[in-house]
């Protein structure tokens, strides 16, 4: 009896599974599929497999241009962003600090904003005080959104045990910043490293800010939203698709050589 | 036009100390002696068109699109003197721009102003008092592109079509107030240059009528995906610069200008007065009022339009002149008028008749 | 305690602080300012007045767009979390501890294609001879394809997509906290799985459901992209209509009163279903 309703459980979830995963699928792989489309159009029935889109993609230099800044943005925000969460977190989770709430309240505040009015706001400053948009502009938008995901994680896994260990450290004579990078971030790593890949795929992706405060040097999604005010264009598709299959790669390789490494640390605490 | 903002007295008498902080980013506009910064549509930016004027000229051209007037404007109200050499802008703006002393005269020999077509030459847009301030380098048609395989080619010569039933849910309208209400209006017998805030009632319900009818209210990319999975057949506002990009795939996409006639569009080359490389600049507005530049432009990766350069013709091949309907232009520009060119506040009252329309 | 010994413990937290009262906090000022101001005949001038606040509320158009974000948000956020939960509830519980990660791994990997270009691949799935119009005529569930592109339902399906993903990941880090000890207890006490269920996780995990759920909305709310390609312009949201303040008119005044009008009903929001929290807790 308990066997037949583990079973139907398990075939449910099975069947329950594979379609939200179908469903997350489903536009990524008509995207996938459309960038080796031999025509401009995306309809069916397929033609192809081409690899001219590819090609494009690779000598637009303003779209590979776009994708360097994007990854210049993404990487340089999201190490600010890491970096302030961490040592925010770290003092707020450490010392009795007075206003404690208040300060925590607002180091989240952004996250209660939506993008589009961060961004109209930053935007409206740079433009009373002359400063011109750029690509450190974008970055600034990009580590006001990520810096309250990555103290709020980092934040929620200070536990009492990681104390002690810093305690031990400052009792054999460790100074402050010492134990902060020799003990507290290496033993901090699994949410240091899940926060930043967090931030990173947010700035990756995030249009809104972008748009609104970029100037010459653009962001991959505001250079592909350029490209399709104006006409259908498979080279989007390509650019896509590249960089999901680059991000499988990166992953796969994070997922042998990062992850693995420091579940093993932590299964062994 | 230029910034005006006052934010810059209230924050100092603030006294607000980020200014400090804010230098650390400051950059220039970061002009080399061999380069020029344009700000234009998406069509200029094709390495087609941009690579051999680079290269003949060993010059690099910094290219910011826009993707939309309003947008571009909005751009320009943003930056500082000399952030640009060269502006691409509706010929209808011109004049204000020029009025503003935002733009530089161009001498009126640089320009091949007999190879332009008469009808596009816009003197009154270009010519202010004597002086040339821009030149007509793009035109074309909002009208009606349609499926020809689908819909009956005779209905569409007639614009109340759009709102009259027959294809009720089958229409995909062009999202943008100025030329569809300029269209609706011409649909209605109206003038465009003539329009008023008296018309807008009647154009009210003809856009509300039109609301009835539609599928969607989109932009270039949807539309015509739209128009390539069967969504829809119709896409009223579109015109060549919608289908000759798609004309070699889709050769059932056709536009044609209905008895109401079409909207035309046109797009002038300018430069900025206080342009940082105004020889360069120049060069840049002749090569894309060269036949080869115009050519180039005309088919571009990003849309397609007509050169307002008659020369140009020895550069397009048949299929290119046919998507564009070359040889029709003569009866298309006795039938067509330009977008309506109205007070700020009677465009606001139709942006707001737009929104409140798409909301019905 | 010691001037020294304070600045020690402040010197940690005051980049972030600085950080955000720099760049969150003073360009919220000066859209406050900016709301207060009107652009008049192509110039803002500082007046210093409500005007744009009041002009919004007399425009029922504008309402409609407020309405519209806030229910297409709520749509939203409520779909994705009946979507997510059973979905980080398998991966926790039903999927082998070493494949799990690889399963959430699986579920963000999408997400790096550009959202743009994402947001176009739905229009393509959900046109009348798109895949899913098509599969379910093949299985004759209906007879005639639907018109789901260019609507309110496509909006809400792109949305759904991207916070599935988003609250599956939450989800499942809430119900991995949770103690087995509790299932275990309420086993020994009696409880079949769907009581135990019902009674010790879900009430243990709702807080933090409650809040991806905010996350969700402020999000969605917020968003212009999504409603602007697969809406069809049927209906505008707020988003929508203050990037057509700022693109085709530069009026900053006025899109930034209306952000503010949108940032206050968020906030509204969020005390409410702080207050909940609360209540809950109690």
């Amino acid at each position: 009896m308990h066997g037949v309703r583990r079973h139907v459980v398990n075939t449910l979830s099975a069947f329950y599974a594979v379609l939200i995963y179908g469903f997350i699928f489903l536009p990524v792989g008509v995207l996938v599929l459309f960038s080796f489309q031999d025509s401009r159009l995306p309809i069916m029935p397929f033609k192809g497999p081409t690899l001219k889109w590819y090609e494009a993609v690779l000598s637009d230099s303003r779209l590979t241009d776009s994708m360097i800044n994007s990854f210049i943005v993404a990487m340089g925000s999201s190490v600010v962003a890491v970096l302030l969460g961490f040592l925010a977190a770290f003092g707020l989770a450490r010392y009795v600090l007075p206003a404690r709430g208040l300060q925590r309240a607002l180091l989240t505040a952004p996250l209660t904003v939506s993008y589009l009015i961060i961004g109209l706001g930053l935007l409206i400053m740079f433009n009373a005080m002359g400063v011109p948009r750029s690509l450190w502009t974008i970055g600034i938008g990009h580590v006001v959104i990520n810096t309250p995901l990555c103290f709020a994680i980092i934040y929620s896994q200070f536990g009492d045990h990681q104390v002690n260990i810093e305690r031990a450290a400052h009792d054999l004579g460790a100074s402050e910043w010492q134990t902060l990078w020799l003990v507290t971030a290496p033993m901090m790593m699994p949410s240091i490293l899940a926060s930043f890949f967090l931030a990173l795929t947010f700035s990756w992706d995030e249009f809104i800010i972008s748009f609104l405060l970029s100037r010459f040097d653009v962001t991959l999604p505001v250079e592909i939203w350029g490209l399709l005010r104006s006409g259908l264009n498979p080279k989007t598709n390509a650019a896509g698709s590249m960089v999901f299959l680059i991000s499988i790669v990166l992953l796969v390789l994070a997922e042998l050589l990062v992850f693995r490494r420091f579940n093993g640390r932590v299964n062994r605490k | 036009m230029k910034p005006q903002f006052p934010v810059k007295k209230t924050l100092a008498s603030l006294g607000i100390p980020l200014l400090a902080t804010a230098s650390l980013f400051y950059h220039g506009a970061g002009v080399a002696a061999g380069s020029i910064n344009a700000l234009v549509w998406c069509d200029h930016t094709d390495p087609g068109f941009i690579q051999p004027f680079e290269e003949a000229n060993d010059v690099k051209v910094n290219l910011k699109e826009f993707e939309g007037t309003g947008a571009a404007l909005s751009i320009l109200e943003q930056s500082r003197p000399g952030d640009w050499d060269v502006l691409i802008i509706d010929g209808v703006d011109v004049p204000a721009l020029a009025k503003d002393g935002l733009l530089a005269s161009v001498p009126e020999d640089a320009l091949p102003i007999a190879d332009i077509w008469p009808e596009v030459l816009l003197e009154q847009n270009h010519k202010i008092d004597g002086k040339w301030y821009g030149m007509t380098e793009l035109f074309g048609y909002n009208t009606i592109a349609y499926n020809k395989d689908k819909v009956d080619a005779a209905d569409m010569l007639d614009m109340t079509s759009m709102w009259s039933g027959k294809y009720k849910d089958r229409i995909a309208v062009y999202d943008w107030h100025t030329p569809m209400i300029g269209l609706v209006a011409m649909g209605l017998g109206k003038k465009t240059a003539e329009l008023t805030e008296a018309d807008l009632p009647e154009i009210k319900e003809a856009l509300f009528k039109l609301k009835d009818n539609a599928s969607q209210f989109t932009d270039v990319v949807a539309s015509q995906t739209a128009l390539a999975t069967g969504e829809v057949d119709i896409l009223f506002g579109g015109g060549e610069w919608l289908t000759g990009v798609l004309s070699q795939e889709m050769p059932n996409l056709d536009w044609v200008l209905p008895k109401q006639g079409g909207l035309m569009w046109s797009q002038s080359v300018t430069m900025l007065a206080d342009a940082k490389n105004p020889d360069m600049a120049l060069k840049f507005m002749q090569y894309i009022l060269s036949p080869e530049g115009q050519a180039a432009l005309a088919t571009s990766s990003c849309y397609w339009a007509m050169p307002a350069n008659m020369k140009t013709g020895s550069a397009l091949n048949d299929q290119q002149k046919g998507a564009l309907r070359w040889d029709q232009q003569k009866e298309y520009l006795g039938n067509a008028q330009l977008y309506p060119s109205v007070s700020p506040e009677l465009n606001e009252k139709m942006e707001d008749l737009w929104t409140e329309m798409l909301q019905q | 305690m010691s001037a020294q010994s304070s600045w020690k413990r402040w010197r940690l937290v005051l980049p972030a602080l600085l950080w955000t009262v720099a760049f969150f906090i003073v360009p919220l000022g000066f859209m406050v300012v900016m709301s207060l101001w009107h652009r008049i005949g192509g110039k803002i001038v500082a007046t210093w007045n409500f005007e744009n606040y009041i002009e919004f509320f007399t425009k029922p158009h504008l309402v409609k767009a407020l309405l519209n974000s806030l229910e297409i948000g709520l749509t939203v956020t409520v779909i994705s979390i009946f979507l997510a939960y059973p979905l980080a509830w398998i991966i926790a519980y039903r999927v082998p501890e070493r494949w799990q990660r690889t399963a959430l791994l699986l579920a963000i990997l999408p997400f790096w294609t550009s959202y743009v270009v994402r947001s176009y691949a739905w229009l393509l799935v959900l046109a009348k001879q798109g895949i899913v119009n098509s599969f379910l005529l093949d299985i004759g569930i209906i007879a005639e394809p639907l018109a789901i592109a260019s609507s309110r339902y496509a909006t809400i399906i792109g949305f759904v997509h991207f916070f599935v993903m988003l609250l599956t990941l939450t989800i499942y880090a809430n119900l991995r906290q949770l103690s087995p000890n509790y299932a275990r207890a309420a086993a020994d006490l009696g409880a079949g799985p769907l009581r135990t269920f019902w009674h010790i996780i879900l009430p243990l995990t709702l807080p933090g459901v409650m809040v991806g759920g905010f996350l969700t909305f402020v999000l969605c709310v917020g968003d212009y992209i999504t409603p602007k390609i697969l809406g069809g312009s049927n209906e505008l949201v707020l988003p929508q209509v203050i990037m057509l303040q700022i693109g085709r008119r530069a009026d900053f005044p006025n899109a930034a009163a209306m952000s503010i009008i949108l940032m206050l009903v968020v906030t509204a929001a969020y005390v409410l279903c702080a207050r909940w929290l609360k209540m809950e807790r109690s």
